[in-house]
């Protein structure tokens, strides 16, 4: 079995949430057959610049094939454009512009896969709302497979998408939340797809002492990990922790780890210690009495997924449907909505060891029936199995004609989002 | 939220939810988010701002109503030197040049053009002038509208405020009450022993004076424990019944009798009225007009002038003075330091009773039955946990006479308020 995995940036440092997880699907892949990564030379999201060599190397024993990046991304085009597709009544010729800009626009790398698609057996693509993934799903005739990693955002209300999740041989959710909303806005419920998710490779005995040790802290703590960005829910979680501050009964001290994009407030109880490696992150979720996850977006969030895999609480976020379903669906997290709901979830994880205790227990054990390695790589497996014998579907519709890309008919994709059932999925999905 | 009615070892992330949320909706009220907050200032700008026809976004509506402000064209004319003698015809032009000088020796048209070209400026300043101050108006009426539209938020947030305080304030009061009746359970037990102390006090005769005579029949148990030496009872000892009915019904003074109602009255009652803690601090002093707890309940050697006991017995009153002048002030906390201090109060009366106790000399053989009556009953309800109401048995046999004493208080939610 021979499996391309194309993603928009592939590499050992490079630690975005879609893009880790393509690699992590395909060196464990690499170990049921023969896996080849089709990426581009960026390691920048925001730029694309083309800043590794093109050509073949080799990732973790994973042989990775580069391709070049024809323009960057201008910023200032993609933002007039992004405001165009999204906010106003626009056409397909609007949207595709609106891709064109968003990059990695990478014509020889789909180029390549129109070439050679027949030389593999499947494609995985991974992020639906890059360059690569629209063009090249098209480009691979009824091999690609989606992995979507889609979010609660305007760009899945775009009408170019809809055929894409229709086209393809499978898609591969991240969970039963994106599943209902693709299912919502491409009617595509007949296309073969399973929630898979990713696995995490967690380190058995994590020295939480250790840790503590090495950055001098003491006393319970609440860590988030992750960047430290507006996008991501941090400032209302620096606004909401100010609040739980101001309560004479949390003793809880809020740790951040990662790169930061805002001011971090000032008090003696919270740290901020920057970028860590794998085992120091590990540690520090270890020797956490909770995690919080306060973004508004996710497909998935490993983060997460790796605290339940230590046996540690996760305090997310409600306003994400993503989150709030695995919280519910593994009885492992609670969830906040208001600046009151955040400082209660809060207090009774901090205050109730059995509840604090249970809510882990049942974390490490939803980690390890859904998210453990051998279940994600056995759900490839047998999607893999099943495309087998089944005959590939007529594939997506023909690209738009000269007319109809002019056609001024496309409602707003922010009207598209706001139609979309919301809320988190049923308890098993 | 420290505890949570999650019983089984499965938790349902779902119920925990709903029992946070509850609680919050319990310390806070309900918690608005700002956009809710500002809907409901909508909707009461709506009521009042209607009829007048405007709207609850009023400041969008103000706008759009209000197209931006072009400044009027007001007439006005401009005059210069030549507009007198200007024409469209030429020759007529023509001619008047030729007779200006003519003209200017008939009369001086200069000041007249003067004038009028200062009128002309002066228009245009006026209008300009005018124009910026209907522009300033504008503005200052926008920000006015901008103004009133931030009250209406900042009203309707202060009243969500106020409800949530009233809220907190209900929660306070019912720990408040929860406290009090906790406080008459304990100083229903308390003035209970005080009524029995004092009413063999002045039969109690000095060590020196036996008066078997006034003493009631030893009972089996008592005899027991005429040892030459006094040996403290056991904290696990339960009360017996130590006196005869009759005997205590003899021996009660009418003073006691006249208090034990509004103490029966208000353990049965679950509020208290205006004028509990002032009778509250009466029986309190009461109290102390016969000593410290241990003393009254006739600890040995307490009361003997000079001894540790009665030196502990001043310094009680003096914390008890203390304690009604926190009282005073009627404040929860007040009453949670009275219960503290209280029991620290009778606490120390525990411990100097006992110490008295062992380090006093033995009393006459003759005298023991009296003192081991009054000392043992009291000893173990004080020692009792101080919450919890006497139980039944201990109640009926501290008080046969009076209906049941009063159950133990319900257990008060805000009572496991964290904060």
């Amino acid at each position: 079995m021979k499996i391309a995995v194309v993603v928009q940036r592939y590499g050992q440092a490079i630690n975005g949430g879609a893009e880790l997880h393509a690699r992590y699907i395909a060196e464990h892949l690499a170990r049921h057959g023969q896996v080849e990564v089709l990426t581009t030379c960026s390691t920048d999201y925001v730029t694309w610049r083309n800043e590794l060599e093109p050509g073949v190397e080799q990732v973790n024993g994973v042989p990775v094939r580069r391709f070049k990046v024809k323009h960057e991304r201008d910023p200032l085009v993609f933002g007039k454009r992004s405001d165009r597709v999204f906010e106003q009544l626009h056409s397909l010729g609007d949207e595709l512009d609106w891709l064109d800009a968003e990059g990695p626009t990478s014509p020889a790398l789909i180029d390549y896969i129109t070439k050679h698609a027949s030389d593999y057996d499947y494609c995985l693509f991974f992020s639906y709302r890059y360059y690569h993934a629209y063009y090249g799903a098209r480009a691979s005739r009824g091999r690609a497979i989606l992995v979507p990693t889609a979010e609660r955002d305007e760009t899945i209300g775009l009408s170019i998408f809809q055929p894409l999740f229709r086209g393809v041989r499978a898609i591969m959710y991240n969970s039963p939340e994106e599943r209902a909303m693709i299912h919502a806005v491409a009617g595509n419920e007949s296309v073969p797809g399973v929630v898979v998710g990713i696995g995490s490779d967690v380190p058995n005995n994590p020295q939480a002492a250790r840790f503590r040790q090495k950055y001098n802290i003491r006393g319970p703590f609440a860590v988030y990990v992750g960047r430290i960005d507006q996008n991501k829910g941090c400032k209302e979680l620096f606004e909401f922790f100010d609040g739980y501050l101001k309560d004479p009964a949390g003793k809880l001290s809020l740790v951040l780890i990662g790169n930061t994009l805002l001011p971090i407030p000032e008090h003696k109880r919270i740290r901020h210690l920057g970028f860590l490696d794998d085992t120091d992150k590990f540690e520090a979720m270890a020797a956490a009495d909770a995690l919080i996850m306060p973004s508004y977006y996710e497909s998935l969030s490993m983060v997460a997924l790796e605290a339940w895999a230590l046996g540690r609480p996760v305090l997310a976020n409600g306003k994400c449907d993503v989150l709030k379903g695995q919280c519910l669906r593994s009885n492992a997290g609670l969830f906040y909505e208001t600046l009151g709901e955040f400082i209660g979830t809060l207090e009774a994880i901090e205050q109730n060891r059995w509840l604090a205790g249970s809510l882990g227990r049942n974390g490490r054990q939803y980690f390890k029936d859904n998210y453990d390695w051998p279940v994600i790589e056995r759900k490839y497996l047998d999607m893999f199995e099943r495309l087998k014998n089944e005959v590939p579907g007529p594939g997506g519709d023909p690209l738009p004609g000269w007319f109809d890309r002019r056609r001024q008919d496309l409602p707003a994709a922010q009207d598209v989002l706001a139609k979309l059932p919301k809320g988190p999925a049923g308890r098993h999905g | 939220m420290p505890d949570f009615n999650v019983r089984s070892d499965s938790v349902n992330v779902e119920q925990i939810m709903e029992q946070i949320r509850g609680r919050i909706r319990e310390k806070r009220g309900v918690d608005y988010t700002e956009q809710q907050i500002r809907e409901l200032a909508a909707v009461k700008l709506e009521k009042f701002l209607d009829p007048r026809g405007v709207r609850s976004d009023l400041l969008d509506q103000f706008r759009k109503a209000q197209p931006a402000y072009e400044p009027p064209e007001l007439p006005n004319f401009a005059f210069e030197d030549a507009t007198l003698f200007e024409s469209h015809r030429a020759p007529i032009r023509w001619i008047r040049k030729l007779l200006m000088p003519l003209l200017k020796l008939l009369f001086n048209p200069n000041p007249l053009i003067q004038a009028l070209n200062i009128q002309s400026r002066l228009n245009t300043i006026n209008a300009e002038r005018d124009a910026r101050r209907e522009a300033a108006r504008r503005q200052m009426d926008q920000l006015y509208y901008e103004l009133v539209h931030n009250l209406v938020v900042e009203t309707t947030r202060t009243g969500i405020e106020v409800k949530n305080l009233k809220m907190r304030v209900e929660s306070i009061a019912s720990r408040l009450e929860f406290n009090e009746r906790r406080a008459r359970a304990l100083e229903g037990a308390v003035v209970y022993r005080s009524t029995e102390p004092d009413e063999p006090r002045p039969q109690r005769p000095a060590p020196q004076i036996p008066q078997p005579r006034q003493q009631p029949p030893p009972r089996p148990q008592q005899q027991q424990q005429q040892q030459p030496r006094y040996t403290p009872p056991q904290p696990s000892y339960t009360a017996p019944v130590p006196v005869a009915p009759p005997t205590q019904t003899a021996i009660a003074p009418p003073a006691a009798v006249t208090e034990q109602p509004p103490q029966a009255q208000g353990a049965g009652v679950p509020g208290e009225g205006p004028g509990q803690r002032s009778r509250r601090r009466r029986r309190r002093r009461g109290r102390r007009g016969g000593g410290a707890a241990a003393t009254i309940m006739g600890a040995p050697g307490s009361a003997q002038p000079g001894s540790t006991g009665a030196a502990g017995t001043v310094e009680s009153v003096d914390q008890m003075d203390a304690i009604d002048r926190i009282d005073d002030d009627g404040s929860p906390d007040s009453e949670e330091m009275h219960d503290a201090a209280g029991e620290q109060v009778e606490q120390t009366g525990i411990a100097e009773a006992d110490h008295a106790a062992s380090t006093a000399e033995p009393p006459a053989v003759d005298q023991a039955p009296v003192e081991h009556a009054h000392v043992e009953q009291p000893r173990v309800e004080l020692v009792a946990p101080l919450p919890a109401a006497p139980s039944a048995t201990e109640s009926s046999s501290v008080a046969p006479a009076e209906p049941a004493a009063a159950p133990p208080p319900a257990r008060d939610p805000a009572d496991h308020d964290p904060q």
